[in-house]
């Protein structure tokens, strides 16, 4: 395995598992696959790959108005290069938003419907017009590649300044204007983040770091493809990258002391310390292996400085956009199919990057992958003496294949649960305790009621009145509790077993006496239950079942209670209050609840609405 | 005209009718504990919670609709807008979800249908529907004690100060939503401090769209200033190298 083999594979992996994650979510909603609640609206999706996926994105307009604007020519083998990872950081994070947003569909629509008071109408603007840009910027080297529309290629590369130009002005608009964003949450920000400057700390920064994240890309292509860097040229751009980066410092902690933050810094927070640590990466570390001449030279110093800058300014754009913006009492982290999600669009950016790289003149000459060389064909696998095809055919065929396998593993992963449950809390249903009188309060809140069911046997018939609501028995068993198939206090749950009615060792039914044996196999044209079991339903319930979903617990006791309850008032008028929510939901509760809810019996008014004090009560201070 | 609801704390007995009748007046379904949910009771089918409080106080919670509301500023699309009476309404088919909202809001009011493919924002429209024709909201419509009542916010201030020289000591000497992040149709008056509905006990009484506003009245100059900056940076190069090529021609 060579090591391009090796991280070729890693990508296809995570956009694989990506994908299918992504699939998931469109089809079930945000909460089947992601940590996203009403406290914590953004996640990593937009934390980690839109804010500074855009900020180190940057590159693109820093790096081509060096060389366009100011007349560099020495950075020029660079321009293609820049533009592309600027391209592709912008479609990655567009691809993420797209994920992110819910009604991407309609993502377009800040074109038609102005709002020029809101930050993230520029903002949406600007990576649409600039993603334009960039993919204007962009075209002419496929094009000189594969020979098409030379008008169109000779048209664009004539008046690509004009393009540089637009390029620079939306781009100085955009990066700025995502600081504006967060302007709008003085009060949710951390004050080490907030800043009435964050609109010119984005610019600044993106401007400081942009150039640094080609020099990075450089340096791992160049490490992939096992050429030499012309560090040189690489490190003379870096030092551009270090003279904005002490500008940034500069405005980044005189605005803090003006406002008086400084002491915040050593306050001992956690939040002072990821400070610290975003302070070191993205300012000490580059500035110090930046500006001594003799590191910056360096690969390994250049590499490093780069690297360390690119993270800092990550985790910058991260805290501001997440981490530093929690509300208090929320806890979020992302879930495993967030960071697939988020890891996976990365990848499928690098994927595309690589491919660029292969096949368009991205340098002076296209970087093959080695093997692809004549000298390295025929190919053989390993252990065998199978041909394995062209190298080109051996490497689609093996990228598909991992591909396929991780795609199918993402769906294996999906979080079954979550996606059935959709976002209700799993709460298992109590059985009812007592004698004659039965305490009802299934989810243990203490919010019952309680159940004569001496009287109710009474009053329904005596001893044929079981099945009146003991409907669904378990075959000969007129006595079971509602909890048993009811288990779920809020989910239906499945509760036939068709396992058990097939098995030998079970009821040992054969195929064809539930499914017809013309017909196809299916649930909608088999036997119904109660073909077989004669009193499975209790008299007032419907008279066939769509599913075999026992309702939920609450759903259950509303269906079976209040409709017998209001058939009574309705013939009854004299006890009209018997299908009012207090006949049940108020009353005295047996001794022994009454020592530990008395606060809630003295309260003034009964519980017309049950819901659960989980949800009502916020914790008291 | 400017419509407000004003919600006396000592006066709510915690029956939970407004709840009943906002959820039946706005077809939501019943509620389950959902994960996504705060601890607060409001969710994307209760627009409006009572949330308990020490000494059996009953505090109502809804969206306070801000006289310059931070929501309806930060929509990109215009998807959330406020009416002439003051009320911030969403209109569904405009947004694109990218819940922004939900970040600007200084009260945490806005809610999400998460479970579901289509999800929208959802929070309390002061029953614009209702209001609009004259009457008035299900929630005031619908309490027992009068403890939450519904009328002209200029008209409902006054009774709120009225109410509170009336009472000395009852209360707490402030009319919460008189004046904070810039005043909010939904005012309560109460004898337990009411901090703990925004995110900061005190919030600041500078509306929250002013904060972007100096930005985003810069947009327009910064675009033509870089341009106009970087243009004249691009002419002075060129120049320079003209000139430098000259000068090597003339010495060559």
């Amino acid at each position: 395995m060579n090591r391009l083999d090796v991280f070729k594979s890693v990508l296809w992996t995570l956009t694989g598992l990506a994908v299918a994650t992504a699939i998931t979510r469109f089809i079930f909603g945000l909460g089947a696959v992601s940590n996203l609640s009403d406290s914590t609206p953004w996640g990593i999706w937009k934390g980690l790959n839109v804010v500074p996926g855009i900020a180190l994105a940057a590159g693109g307009f820093v790096v081509t108005a060096v060389i366009y604007v100011l007349k560099r020519e020495e950075f020029h083998r660079y321009a293609k290069v820049a533009v592309l990872i600027a391209f592709l950081g912008y479609l990655s994070a567009a691809t993420a938003l797209v994920v992110e947003l819910g009604l991407p569909w309609l993502v377009w629509q800040p074109v038609i419907y102005w709002q020029f008071h809101s930050a993230l109408f520029e903002v949406s603007w600007c990576v649409m017009l600039y993603l334009g840009v960039l993919l204007l910027e962009f075209l002419p080297v496929p094009l000189e590649e594969t020979g098409w529309f030379a008008g169109l290629r000779r048209f664009l590369t004539k008046y690509k300044l004009v393009l540089v130009f637009l390029g620079i002005m939306i781009s100085s608009l955009h990066q700025s204007s995502l600081g504006t964003l967060f302007l709008i949450t003085p009060e949710k920000l951390h004050p080490l983040w907030y800043s009435a400057l964050l609109p010119i700390e984005f610019l600044v920064s993106a401007i400081a770091v942009g150039p640094l994240v080609v020099i990075l890309g450089v340096l791992v292509i160049c490490y992939m493809y096992r050429k030499e860097a012309d560090r040189k040229t690489l490190s003379k751009l870096a030092y551009l990258g270090f003279i904005v980066i002490v500008i940034y410092g500069v405005i980044r902690f005189v605005g803090l002391g003006v406002n008086g933050k400084l002491p915040m810094i050593f306050d001992g927070s956690w939040q002072s310390t990821v400070f610290l640590i975003e302070i070191a990466l993205m300012l000490v570390i580059p500035i110090v292996l930046l500006g001594i001449r003799k590191l910056r030279y360096s690969q390994a110093g250049l590499a490093v400085a780069c690297f360390s800058a690119v993270i800092g300014l990550g985790l910058d754009r991260a805290n501001i956009a997440g981490v530093m913006l929690q509300v208090p009492g929320s806890q979020y982290y992302p879930t495993i199919y967030e960071v697939f999600v988020s890891l996976g669009i990365v990848a499928g950016a690098i994927i595309v990057f690589l491919f660029c790289v292969e096949h368009f003149k991205i340098w002076d000459v296209k970087w093959k992958d080695p093997r692809e060389r004549p000298e390295y064909c025929p190919q053989f696998g390993l252990g065998s003496d199978v041909w394995l095809g062209s190298p080109g055919v051996t490497e689609r065929v093996k990228y598909s294949l991992v591909f396929a396998l991780s795609f199918a593993l993402g769906f294996a992963l999906m979080p079954q649960d979550r996606i059935e449950s959709k976002g209700v809390e799993e709460i298992t249903v109590q059985k009812a305790r007592g004698g004659d009188t039965l305490f009802i309060d299934g989810n243990l809140d203490a919010f019952g009621t309680l159940f004569d069911h001496a009287r109710h046997v009474d009053s329904l018939g005596q001893k044929q009145s079981c099945i009146k609501c003991h409907h669904m028995n378990v075959p000969l068993d007129k006595e079971s509790g509602c909890w048993e198939c009811h288990s779920s206090m809020y989910t239906a749950n499945d509760i036939f077993r068709h396992d058990w009615h097939a098995s030998p060792n079970g009821a040992t039914i054969a195929c064809d006496i539930c499914h017809k044996p013309e017909q196809e196999r299916q649930k909608a044209s088999a036997k119904e239950c109660r073909d077989c079991h004669i009193d499975l339903y209790a008299d007032s319930t419907a008279d066939t079942l769509d599913t075999y979903l026992a309702v939920s617990y609450v759903d259950a006791m509303h269906i079976l209670c209040v409709d017998c309850h209001r058939g009574r008032a309705v013939a009854d008028t004299t006890r009209v209050a018997l299908a009012q929510c207090p006949a049940c939901h108020t009353g005295p509760q047996p001794d022994y609840l009454k020592a530990e809810m008395a606060d809630e019996l003295s309260r003034p008014a009964p519980n017309h609405v049950m819901m659960p004090p989980a949800v009502l009560q916020v914790k008291e201070e | 005209m400017s419509m407000a609801i004003l919600t006396d704390i000592t006066k709510c007995i915690g029956c939970f009718e407004c709840v009943a009748a906002c959820k039946k007046t706005n077809g939501h379904k019943a509620d389950k504990p959902y994960v996504f949910h705060v601890n607060d009771g409001l969710s994307a089918h209760n627009w409006t919670s009572i949330v308990q409080r020490p000494d059996k106080h009953f505090v109502r919670k809804q969206c306070r609709h801000c006289l310059e509301p931070a929501c309806a500023s930060a929509c990109p699309v215009g998807a959330l807008h406020q009416t002439s009476e003051g009320i911030v309404i969403y209109d569904s088919h405009k947004c694109i979800g990218c819940r922004y909202c939900m970040i600007a809001c200084p009260y945490g009011i806005p809610r999400y249908d998460w479970d579901k493919p289509v999800p929208y924002v959802q929070k309390c429209s002061m029953c614009y529907e209702l209001v609009k024709h004259g009457k008035q909201p299900a929630c005031t419509a619908v309490c027992p004690t009068q403890a939450t009542i519904f009328g002209e916010r200029k008209e409902l201030i006054a009774e709120a100060h009225r109410r509170i020289e009336e009472n000395p000591g009852k209360y707490i000497n402030k009319v919460f939503g008189e004046f904070e992040v810039g005043g909010t149709s939904v005012l309560y008056i109460s004898d337990i401090d009411l901090g703990f509905l925004s995110y900061v006990a005190i919030p600041g009484t500078k509306a929250l769209p002013k904060t972007t506003a100096t930005a985003m009245e810069a947009v327009l100059p910064t675009f033509f200033g870089v341009g106009a900056v970087m243009g004249g940076l691009h002419w002075l190069v060129r120049r320079r190298q003209k000139l430098q090529r000259e000068n090597e021609e003339s010495e060559g």
